[in-house]
């Protein structure tokens, strides 16, 4: 893996300077505010609409603490996912469409490590939006709604983890087959809403699938239990592995434009 | 001589295309090289596929005079032709990445890329980011970082022609001075800067190589009489000219038109040029110069890229 260290200081620096670093998490953070305080303020919101009969008694009964927190988990599953893979869907095709991966590539280094080094990048900028975000919803929920459960809001939120890292995973693997950054970003997205989409269809015969990542964390906010789901977690690992895999086998085989 | 790098029957084609066909040449160690031809000759191919950015469809690179099992890529400083970088780095951070990358500790990237970045005359702009660099100063910044880890051998893809006359001939010096330390191979498609720097020459042209060999070599080699007749440019003359074009026989061995007059390549100097001016006088065309002697390395290089 020679080189490793120094390229991830490139995209570690990259990342700041694109102000990735600030305003990924920050997304995260306000998707997460937004459901706590949103439901604390809805019957105040319905109240001041005022176009409700004279008397008639406004009783919405509040969400619970893992029900909020299971719908922040989803905005993630679906925005996150996709600012993720906004992020990253040009992280090789660009460095080849501009020339600049060639000057890299021709020194001594792991055409391993330059991937490795964009994927450690993803993981961390996934994990740190993930985690400022969640915990702020976290503080939100318990401070106006109520309390969680916390090792089923942990495991929840690890599963979601998972599925966003699957996702960029395979954003950064398309963006090393394909030229167009777009084309990737459309793949990675298509790829695993389809995936979703046919495992709430056939929850029995998908049970492994990266599908059932989040059907699963909201079972296991709301019912306290999911089933088995080491098939799941070991399939989405492989998936993330093979993603890795064959944008370096890509990057080996095919370095410059 | 001593070669340092060997290619063998090189081939790359792109589809059906052959880019690059059967090329062969080897490089001596401390040699400067030349690859010359014209656009589309496959100068970008060849240098690509010896950087190893490209897979040749056949044939071999083999560089000698390398430690056995060692990367060849650590023995070799490449400049693209266009190079592009980071634009949101500053010059000095790209020097100091790319001596990492090339297994330098943080203090000799550091120290490196100074003494560089002085020695391509970008000491003051080091600090600015390289997206406010004009063409330039990519160029010369290119050329530092290929010379980041002191490479055996340094590959340029036309280090000089997207540069303006200064630039053009600040990089020449700068390589006159780099040709005393490392071996040097680079393309351009224009023959005087070949002239300037080179030991060793191959003319490219479609694919191959047609003419190969150093200097003094090539130039005895193809040495032959020629006669180069201007004209003025009115239609008797152009007529001639155009007449005259291709035409060889007697004492002509062949005839090049160019802009404005003929160049004939001749056997017996002293017989093409009665022939030639008596022609001329009957014709009338209007000669505006004539001149009698033995081909250049410009001849040379023209003849084997027309035609
Ligand atoms: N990736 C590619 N796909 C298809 N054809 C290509 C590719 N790269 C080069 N070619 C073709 O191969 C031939 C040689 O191109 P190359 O870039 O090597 O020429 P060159 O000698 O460097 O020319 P120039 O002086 O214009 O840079 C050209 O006809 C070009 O169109
Ligand atoms: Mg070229």
């Amino acid at each position: 893996m020679r080189g490793l260290a120094a390229m991830l200081g490139k995209e570690w620096l990259e990342l700041a300077r694109s102000w990735k670093w600030l305003w990924v998490p920050l997304v995260f953070i306000l998707l997460g505010i937004m459901q706590p305080v949103s439901y604390y303020f809805l019957p105040q919101l319905l109240d001041a609409a005022g176009n409700l009969p004279e008397g008639a008694v406004i009783s919405i009964p509040l969400p619970s603490g893992g029900e909020i927190l299971a719908g922040t988990l989803e905005q993630y599953g679906i925005f996150g996912a996709l600012i993720i893979a906004l992020s990253f869907m040009g992280a090789v095709s660009q460095e080849r469409n501009t020339g600049t991966g060639a000057l890299i590539l021709v020194k001594p280094v792991s055409p391993a490590a330059f991937v490795l080094s964009k994927w450690l990048a993803m993981a961390a900028l996934v994990a740190a939006s993930l985690a400022a975000g969640y915990a702020a919803s976290w503080y939100y929920t318990v401070v106006l709604i109520g309390p969680v459960a916390v090792g089923n809001a942990m495991a929840g939120a690890a599963l979601y983890a998972l599925w966003l890292l699957v996702v960029g995973s395979s954003a950064l693997m398309f963006s090393a087959l394909w030229k167009s950054p777009a084309a990737a970003a459309f793949s990675a997205l298509g790829t695993f809403a389809a995936l979703a989409l046919l495992t709430s269809l056939f929850p029995r015969q998908l049970a492994w699938s990266p599908g059932r990542l989040p059907a699963a964390s909201r079972e296991l906010l709301l019912e306290g239990a999911a089933g088995s789901l080491w098939p799941t977690v070991a399939v989405t690992a492989l998936c993330v592995i093979g993603s890795v895999l064959i944008a370096v086998r890509a990057v080996r085989a095919h370095p410059a434009d | 001589m001593k070669p340092l790098l060997t290619a063998e029957k090189l081939v790359k084609s792109f589809g059906g295309v052959r880019a690059v066909d059967g090329i062969s040449f080897a490089i001596g160690e401390g040699r400067c090289a030349a690859l010359l031809g014209p656009n589309g000759a496959g100068k970008t191919t060849t240098i690509r596929m010896l950087a190893g950015l490209l897979r040749p469809t056949e044939g071999r690179i083999a560089f000698t005079g390398l430690p056995e099992r060692s990367d060849i890529r650590a023995h070799i400083g490449y400049l693209p032709q266009s190079p592009s970088f980071y634009g949101w780095m500053s010059g000095r951070e790209y020097m100091m990445y790319a001596g990492r990358l090339c297994g330098l500790r943080a203090a000799d990237a550091k120290r490196t890329a100074d003494e560089l970045l002085a020695r391509v005359g970008l000491a003051g702009a080091g600090r600015r980011r390289i997206a406010t660099y004009s063409g330039g100063m990519k160029q010369r910044l290119g050329l530092a970082q290929a010379l980041v880890h002191r490479p055996k051998l340094l590959v340029l893809d036309e280090p000089v022609s997207a540069l303006d006359p200064v630039g053009r001939r600040e990089v020449l010096e700068l390589l006159k001075e780099l040709k005393r330390e490392t071996t040097i191979l680079f393309s351009t498609h224009v023959l005087p800067d070949a002239e300037e720097l080179c030991d060793d020459i191959m003319i490219v042209r479609d694919g191959r190589i047609v003419v190969q060999g150093s200097l003094p070599d090539i130039r005895e080699r193809y040495r032959e009489p020629v006669i180069t007749v201007r004209t003025e440019r009115d239609e008797a003359s152009l007529e001639w000219v155009k007449r005259r074009a291709g035409k060889a026989g007697g004492p002509v061995v062949s005839a090049l038109p160019f802009e404005d007059g003929i160049r004939f390549a001749v056997s017996d100097l002293d017989a093409a040029r009665r022939l030639l001016l008596r022609e001329m006088a009957d014709e009338g065309v209007k000669v505006a110069r004539i001149e009698a002697g033995y081909s250049t390395l410009e001849d040379v290089f023209m003849k084997a890229v027309s035609t």
